[in-house]
């Protein structure tokens, strides 16, 4: 095994641990989008009962809609918190410990990426197979899609967390800048409502976000009702998720210690 | 090594005992001119020392004196605005991963990951070296008994108290087996027994290992215990580079603390020079810091004349040199300074491990 790849390894193998370990974080992680699912879930559908929902397909319930937007929704927050955790690492001088290594500094940062990734999407696994219990009408069989959109909105998101996480210089900005993105990020895409009745500003603009087309191919996959074709959504997060962690590595190979 | 030795023989007895001399050793660190500013700060100013193979070396200086940015240089974390390293025969900016395979690092403050246990991150530590598979788990257990914490392996960082994260980050630096080991400030904040440990291990080490070593300190008896050669450096600058027992007998017969109620010292120390009596002056803080020849015979000297010009001093002490004199002659600061200043250090790092 060379030097490069024993440093991805490694750095997968610390993530996996840290995210294992961390059971109260796992446990919320999980639990949060089930209240949504199962709370604001419920109270929409009950409201919707028996009406013709615009740019749903006849007959669809609502939480039928919002079950693959909330498995994906749990592995943006998973991805996107895991990335900017990078934050502790440079206060807690982990980082520096990377940086003086001979590793590839790029081999270090992607491992930590597709770690998180890997952590964030087992997290959405757990979500999906909660939903698949929960609501009826989900499709099983669609699962293998679901999970793989939700490998690559974690791979996207953390990757994009790592590098926000790298350009801000203290922790300071940690809360707002998760706030601050966050939110207008889930709510600026198909998570929640359908793209088709929306206004063009804000349909536009979701049609820039990643996690529309991940939830597009999670919805096309666990209810057949895609708004976007699948191959159009994968090879899109498939490009952000390289562009992103190519970053990543540009930015951390030359990142000293300020 | 004991404080007698010392005495009797200037020379550094380790360095005799490795039947070595800094003349005819080959360098380990070599730093010509460098230099680093931040902003109109100048943190290190043209610096420049070289550290044999095998030697324990030191900086000793004072909170902000550029110790760790010095370091850091060194360990290509950081680049120099001026002047050039070598560390073990590679420049360090040009040459950066050959340095780093070469050297191990024990930062200032912790830097191993409290999530995972002590073995996890020695672990971690050895697959980003590279080294091989078949032996890391051998040297794990070696260098974990070698600090005694093999019993603490499992044990999540966490619960490691300050002294034990210290041990593991040393056990770490080892690992790759460096021909360099860099110190900053390993016993900051500990207690006294963890710190003669800590000087045991380092000991150990050097003659284990024959690791050419690197550390910084404000501790004046860590200086004196473990270093063959200590730099005094403040402001950026290196202000004394020799044995600590050069040091001390380069300050030549006694110094005197007078410290005054009122009157002006300088009308003092110009009076005494008139007599003659002084081989040289410095404030320190509030104090006044006489080297003479002879204590005993100037004392009364120093009270005739501050009698006579209506000087009331309200405190006066006499001794033989130490390191802490020196380093006190150099910087102008006292030790009671810089203790305040690092339970500061040590109050704000006691803090930022809290905050998590
Ligand atoms: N990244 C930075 N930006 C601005 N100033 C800095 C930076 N790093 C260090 N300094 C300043 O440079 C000077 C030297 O700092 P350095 O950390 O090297 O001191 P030190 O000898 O290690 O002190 P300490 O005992 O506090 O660790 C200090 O005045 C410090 O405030
Ligand atoms: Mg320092």
């Amino acid at each position: 095994m060379t030097l490069w790849s024993g440093t991805l390894m490694v750095m997968v193998y610390r993530q996996l641990k840290r995210f294992i370990r961390a059971r109260s974080r796992v446990v919320g992680s999980i639990v949060n989008p089930l209240i949504w699912l199962g709370l604001f879930g419920i109270g929409w559908s009950s409201f919707f009962r028996g009406r013709l929902l615009p740019g749903l397909p006849n007959g669809a319930s609502y939480l039928g809609f919002l079950a693959p937007g909330v498995v994906i929704m749990s592995t943006f927050i998973g991805g996107f918190i895991a990335g900017i955790t990078v934050i502790w690492d440079k206060e807690f001088g982990f980082l520096k410990e990377l940086l003086v290594a001979p590793a590839s500094r790029a081999a270090g940062i992607v491992g930590r990426a597709i770690g998180d990734a890997l952590s964030a999407t087992l997290q959405g696994a757990i979500v999906l197979v909660g939903a698949i219990f929960l609501v009826s009408g989900l499709n099983p069989l669609g699962a293998p899609l679901a999970l793989l959109a939700a490998f690559l909105t974690s791979l996207v998101f953390t990757g994009l967390g790592i590098l926000v996480a790298l350009k801000i210089s203290s922790m300071e900005g940690f809360h707002l800048l998760v706030s601050l993105i966050m939110m207008p990020v889930m709510f600026l895409s198909d998570i929640f409502y359908p793209l088709g009745p929306l206004p063009s500003w804000m349909k536009a603009i979701a049609m820039m976000n990643p996690l529309t087309y991940a939830v597009d191919l999670a919805r096309a996959g666990l209810a057949g009702a895609g708004e976007i074709s699948p191959e159009i959504s994968l090879v899109a997060l498939i490009m952000i998720s390289i562009v992103l962690l190519a970053a990543d590595a540009k930015v951390f190979e030359k990142t000293t210690i300020s | 090594m004991d404080e007698e030795e010392v005495g009797e023989d200037f020379n550094n007895p380790r360095l005799r005992e490795l039947g070595v001399d800094r003349a005819t050793m080959p360098t380990a660190v070599e730093a010509r001119e460098l230099s680093r500013r931040f902003g109109d700060l100048t943190a290190v100013d043209h610096v420049s020392f070289e550290v044999g193979e095998g030697e324990i070396f030191g900086f000793l200086g004072p909170n902000g004196a550029g110790k760790t940015t010095t370091i850091n240089m060194l360990i290509t974390l950081l680049k120099p605005n001026d002047g050039t390293a070598r560390v073990a025969g590679y420049d360090v900016v040009r040459e950066p991963d050959q340095v780093r395979k070469r050297i191990g690092v024990v930062f200032q403050d912790p830097s191993s990951d409290r999530e995972l246990t002590g073995y996890e991150n020695l672990w971690i530590h050895g697959m980003i070296y590279g080294v091989p598979r078949s032996e890391l788990a051998a040297r794990i257990r070696k260098l974990l008994e070698f600090v005694e914490l093999w019993d603490w392996r499992n044990v999540l960082m966490k619960r490691y108290s300050g002294g034990m994260i210290r041990r593991l980050e040393i056990a770490r630096g080892l690992l790759h087996d460096p021909s360099i080991l860099f110190m900053d400030e390993p016993t900051i904040g500990l207690d006294p027994q963890t710190r003669t440990k800590l000087w045991e291990y380092t000991i150990d080490v050097r003659r284990e290992r024959g690791t050419t070593i690197f550390l910084t300190t404000h501790y004046m008896e860590e200086a004196e215990r473990l270093c063959d050669r200590v730099a005094i450096i403040d402001h950026g600058r290196i202000l004394a580079l020799d044995k600590p027992s050069n040091l001390v007998k380069s300050m030549g017969g006694d110094v005197i603390y007078v410290k005054l109620l009122n009157g002006s010292s300088e009308l003092l120390v110009s009076k005494l020079m008139e007599r003659g009596v002084l081989l040289d002056h410095r404030p320190a803080g509030s104090t006044l810091m006489l080297r003479v020849f002879d204590a005993p015979t100037v004392m009364p000297i120093i009270f005739d004349i501050a009698n006579f010009l209506g000087i009331k001093i309200s405190e006066v002490s006499y001794r033989r040199p130490t390191l802490e004199d020196v380093f006190l002659y150099y910087t102008g600061r006292s030790l009671r300074d810089s203790e305040a200043d690092w339970r500061e250090t040590a109050r704000v790092r006691a803090r930022r491990g809290m905050r998590r």
